[in-house]
């Protein structure tokens, strides 16, 4: 903390944090949420087989893994046993952890797609692009249930607020739901596939849903987590 | 008069003038910078009502406490000896002063009033053994500094959820702010008026002390001062259910009332931190030679002191409700109210009670409410473990400088 040599004495200021953690969460939400939208840019380009450009987002999005890493660190490390915070302080470090795991899958993905150009068959890049524009809406609704908490938060744990929350929680599983179906499609139309498809490419396009797919999984935890977080 | 006796009063004079800028410059400025952090005030506001009102509360409600220090600690009557009274009580304002400036230099955050009550114990315990020190009351007064910030912690979350139940949770929190503002305001005064005519010279002035007159002219006091809080809020409309920046908004003008009632109750406990030993030893050096406990303490004696709070807020303030209330930001106007109400409730009634209280550490309590009601995004409890020491280290340290310099003082005058 800056300003320490003031020649004073104030306990009132030793109480307070300069920053809440919740805005901390919002901010970390907020760089996930512009990195989600950079890969699914990206990848729309690379599902349609222009792989131009696409190394230099994979490094765009290990930037970003790397700079949302250390708000998560400022974030964790500041938090000692003597916060007193109006949620779990436990689950709100669960709801971190996943959020910084969406990331993590990210930066996975970009550099995996990046390490072997899979071309996408042309019957399949409709669906290809609709599961990841599905996956990327989840992270949009997680962000509005995020950024929610800091209202209920800020309005005092008010019932409405907390109904509205669990709104935005609500809207994350449909998503995710949704996401999923898509996935369990595109799978499909893989193995429809496969006679005429190389193995290498089967193997890595399955994979490549996968990936896509785990975002939403972790998009729908962190959801969970913010769940309990404000359960009574 | 002779002129030895003047020099003496002078010199206590301008020591408990500087306790009093020092507690003025520190402690005043501390508790209004929830105000300054919320952005309720500005500076200048600040350090205006800072002065005018902890004046006043110095000069209304400040001799509870005063009597309380200058004769209810250590027993005169034991000691006897007017001039070994005298050094000693000379003895411990140096003593808390010099204790005051190094615990500032080193931002220890102790509270005066411990340690002019630590050294008014360790004078008295050199000067007359330990039956001369009122134990009765220094336990009562041990366990109003732990009961202070639990009171303040209490009344600050109860207002806080108030806020939220009444206000927050309604369909119209902007209309519900306009009705329960105001009757929280209408409280305060209330509260403030009933002391002062039941516990002050106000009374007796105005010619009102049956309690049957005083209870409906407080209550008619807090009404109209309720209306006319609401009155500026007649046009401001709320946008939506959710609109909380505009309760803030009502709660920012509020607030300048809860504000002045911070810096009045303070005036009104923390005035004798400096003036009661200055009180004791005039009334030892124009008196018969005895201190009676139950004589008055003079009003312009309250007024100095009130002088010296005012000028250490307006002198060297600024500075700590700049910082202070820079490191505050996250408190918002409903909290920063609550917190307010909370603490000067709490001091108030302390200081009717003629009881030395911290109100730095009142202040703390009534966060930890707030945040207890889930009012704050994080508060540091570690807060709590610093105040115990500050408790443990004050109350000796300030006893055993007061004794040296009692030993040294006796030795040579």
């Amino acid at each position: 903390m800056d300003e320490t040599t003031g020649h004073f004495r104030a306990p009132l200021s030793d109480t307070y944090r300069r920053k809440s953690p919740f805005d901390q969460l919002v901010e970390h939400m907020g760089k996930i949420r512009e990195c989600i939208n950079l890969l699914r840019d990206g990848l729309i380009q690379y599902y349609q087989g222009t792989y131009q450009g696409f190394s230099e987002l994979a490094d765009k999005i290990s930037a970003f893994e790397h700079e949302a890493d250390i708000i998560k660190g400022n974030i964790r490390n500041h938090l000692p046993t003597s916060l007193l915070m109006p949620v779990d302080k436990g689950k709100f470090l669960w709801a971190l952890r996943e959020q910084d795991a969406i990331l993590d899958h990210a930066e996975n993905l970009a550099i995996m797609c990046d390490i072997r150009h899979t071309k996408i068959p042309k019957e399949l890049q409709q669906l290809f692009i609709d599961h990841m524009k599905l996956v990327a809406e989840t992270v949009e609704a997680m962000e509005h249930a995020v950024e929610n908490i800091k209202d209920l938060v800020e309005s005092g744990f008010t019932k409405k607020e907390r109904e509205e929350t669990k709104q935005f929680i609500h809207k994350v599983h449909e998503a995710e739901y949704i996401a999923d179906e898509m996935k369990y499609e595109v799978t499909k139309g893989i193995y429809k596939l496969e006679k005429k498809l190389d193995p290498m490419d089967v193997y890595h396009l399955l994979k490549i849903a996968d990936w896509v797919d785990d975002i939403a999984d972790h998009a729908e935890n962190v959801a969970d987590w913010l769940r309990s977080m404000i359960a009574r | 008069m002779d002129f030895v006796v003047l020099a003496i009063l002078g010199g206590v004079g301008s020591l408990g003038l500087y306790m009093a800028w020092n507690i003025g410059a520190n402690d005043v400025s501390n508790s209004m910078a929830t105000a300054v952090g919320a952005k309720a005030i500005t500076f200048k506001q600040a350090v205006i009502i800072a002065g005018v009102l902890t004046f006043l509360g110095a000069v209304l409600v400040g001799s509870h406490v005063t009597e309380t220090i200058k004769g209810n600690i250590v027993d005169p009557c034991i000691i006897g000896d007017s001039h070994i009274l005298m050094l000693g009580f000379i003895a411990s304002l140096l003593a808390a002063s010099f204790f005051v400036t190094l615990a500032t230099w080193k931002e220890m955050p102790i509270s005066t009033t411990h340690a002019i009550i630590g050294a008014l114990v360790g004078f008295g315990l050199v000067a007359g053994g330990d039956t001369c020190i009122n134990w009765g009351k220094l336990a009562e007064i041990a366990a109003s500094w732990l009961l202070s910030p639990l009171a303040g912690c209490i009344l600050a979350f109860l207002v806080f959820k108030i806020i939220v139940k009444l206000i927050f949770s309604r369909k119209n929190p902007v209309e519900s702010a306009k009705i329960v503002g105001p009757a929280i305001i209408g409280v305060t005064v209330f509260l403030i008026t009933m002391s002062l005519f039941t516990n002050t010279n106000v009374g007796p002035i105005v010619g009102v002390t049956d309690l049957s007159l005083v209870v409906p002219l407080s209550v008619l006091a807090g009404f109209l001062i309720a209306v006319l809080s609401a009155i500026p809020f007649r046009k401001i409309q709320g946008r939506s259910s959710q609109d909380y920046e505009t309760v803030e908004l009502l709660f920012r003008k509020l607030q300048i009332g809860t504000s002045c009632f911070v810096a009045f109750s303070h005036g009104a406990n923390d005035v004798a931190n400096a003036i009661g030993p200055v009180a004791a030893v005039l009334s030892l050096a124009t008196g018969d030679g005895s201190l009676n406990a139950f004589q008055a303490v003079p009003p312009y004696l309250l007024a100095l002191g009130g002088v010296g709070i005012a000028l250490g807020a307006v002198t060297w303030g600024h500075r700590v409700m700049k910082t202070v209330g820079g490191r505050i930001t996250t408190l918002t106007n409903t909290r920063g109210f609550s917190v307010d109400f909370g603490a000067a409730t709490t001091v108030l009634i302390a200081s009717n009670l003629g009881l030395p209280i911290s109100t730095s550490h009142t202040v703390v309590g009534a966060v930890i409410g707030v945040g207890l009601a889930r009012g704050l995004a994080a508060i540091d409890l570690s807060v709590i473990k610093k105040i115990i020491y500050s408790w443990m280290l004050t109350v000796p340290l300030a006893a055993i400088f007061s004794a040296i310099i009692f030993i040294v003082l006796r030795l040579i005058l």
